[in-house]
């Protein structure tokens, strides 16, 4: 799948650069399949994490896996960190082949000035800047994780079902949804006054204070993201030693 | 004598289904025990148990005093009913793998079985007939050297041949303090290696003997007793 999308990022590159009028056709297609397959492997990605988390643990395997002498929370971590490894190659892999298409001699110097003036902004900022890049990227890792960690505790709880192990899993998925959305609203509309009050006041100030609020927001996002992480991820835990049933 | 396996009125309830009804149960260290019972009658259920891959409705199911845990998934050896393993790995890699997590798996003793029932180790399971990955999976169980083996219909799957060597292996290679609980309904086979049976219906405990008993106090087999207490 992978060695597909930059095959195709290669065929729409040398379309591109042809862009003749009578290739019109081919080089609308592959562009919709070099589309195509970017959404593909979204959902790969997504599939093999559901799908090693329920073949491994929850169906036969799991008679292998919970036999071996390892703490439960092992499997999660392990779980975890091959569906970290899945995401960040897939997101790896779409930027290269996005790059391969999209690189020639204008995007290079493009590129190059676009990094000649956000690096001196970030200096300017001093270690304000890169706490916020740091924080940025701490950030999609912790989202993807915890989000990851409530796919598992939704297909553990699925899983206390005898019947209907998928319709239970989605409800209680839908469920995290539901709550999460009920939690942030509560939070911000009880400080929303306050955080009204906070940017007025802010805009005001200098840059290097603008740039510390920004580190506040997203440490914010990122305790936030890490409370519901941490949240899945003991449910999971509790219900894998407390609740298991495999059939 | 210590027990190794121990039912404190242990109840397992499956929606409609009561699974285990207030089973009380010791079994001693250094035994070959049968448990023996018609299809559906909780030989597997009790199995699952003290693997803690399922959790008990009420009751207690203690193994060597613990109760399911990492302590007791270390001393203990389990052969499910089905097959377990990873379909695209090779015999080497599960022999490697099994070496990683337990700590008493003797890799030699796995290959020379492998050697005895001619099971070519570079084999991917994927392509093995199920005889075949039986064969694999009991290897694997009785190559630890552990303190409790559950073996789940062992033999149930493999050729009249195989079921001789493989019971012969089971009592020549476990060492004097290992315990040994075979659960089956091929009650004739397995009769010859057993010390003790517990006999289990429909939940509950039946009978609990050495066999020796029953062959000198009802003076007939095994096999013939089970007929009669479970004459349909």
């Amino acid at each position: 799948m992978y060695a597909l999308l930059i095959v195709f990022a290669l065929i729409n590159k040398f379309f591109m650069a042809v862009n003749a009028d009578y290739l019109r056709i081919p080089q609308i297609i592959s562009a919709s399949v070099f589309v195509i397959i970017i959404v593909g492997i979204c959902v790969m990605t997504l599939v093999v994490t559901i799908q090693r988390y329920n073949k491994n643990l929850l169906s036969d395997e799991g008679y292998l896996s919970f036999t071996l002498p390892v703490k439960i929370h092992s499997h999660i971590d392990c779980k975890m960190l091959v569906t970290l490894m899945w995401a960040v190659l897939s997101v790896i892999v779409s930027a290269i082949s996005i790059f391969v298409m999209a690189v020639n001699e204008k995007t290079i110097v493009q590129i190059q000035r676009f990094f000649s003036e956000v690096i001196p902004a970030l200096n300017k900022l001093g270690s304000a800047g890169y706490v916020i890049v740091l924080e940025v990227l701490l950030l999609a890792v912790v989202a993807v994780l915890s989000e990851t960690l409530a796919i598992y505790a939704a297909i553990t709880i699925g899983n206390m079902s005898s019947k209907h192990k998928i319709l239970l899993g989605i409800g209680a998925y839908l469920c995290f949804g539901i709550i999460e959305q009920i939690i942030a609203s509560i939070l911000i509309t009880s400080f929303s006054g306050t955080i009204n009050q906070y940017f007025n006041w802010l805009s005001k100030f200098p840059a290097p204070a603008q740039a510390n609020a920004m580190q506040l927001i997203l440490l914010g996002l990122l305790i936030y993201s890490l409370v519901f992480g941490a949240a899945y991820y003991f449910l999971t835990n509790w219900m894998l030693r407390k609740k298991l049933n495999l059939e | 004598m210590e027990n190794i396996l121990e039912c404190q009125n242990l109840v397992k309830f499956f929606p409609g289904c009561l699974a285990l009804n207030s089973v009380n149960l010791a079994v001693p260290k250094g035994r070959i025990v049968g448990l023996l019972g018609p299809n559906g009658s909780g030989k597997s259920t009790m199995i699952k148990l003290a693997n803690g891959l399922i959790t008990p409705t009420s009751g207690k199911i203690l193994i060597n005093g613990m109760e399911p845990g990492i302590e007791t998934k270390k001393i203990v050896s389990y052969l499910p009913e089905r097959t377990y393993l990873n379909d695209w790995m090779n015999v080497n890699n599960i022999i490697d793998f099994f070496g990683d997590f337990y700590q008493d798996f003797n890799k030699q003793k796995a290959y020379d079985m492998l050697r005895r029932l001619g099971v070519d180790p570079a084999l991917r399971l994927k392509t093995m007939s199920k005889g075949t990955k039986e064969k694999v999976q009991l290897i694997l169980v009785m190559s630890r050297e552990a303190e409790l083996y559950l073996l789940d219909e062992p033999i149930g799957g493999v050729d009249p041949a195989a079921r001789d060597y493989i019971l012969d292996t089971i009592i020549s290679n476990y060492s004097e303090n290992a315990t040994i609980l075979i659960s089956t309904h091929l009650i004739a086979d397995v009769e010859k290696v057993l010390d003790e049976v517990i006999f289990i219906n429909q939940g509950n405990i039946v009978l609990v003997s050495t066999v020796d008993d029953i062959r000198e106090k009802e003076n007939k087999s095994v096999d013939a007793l089970f007929r009669e207490v479970f004459k349909c």
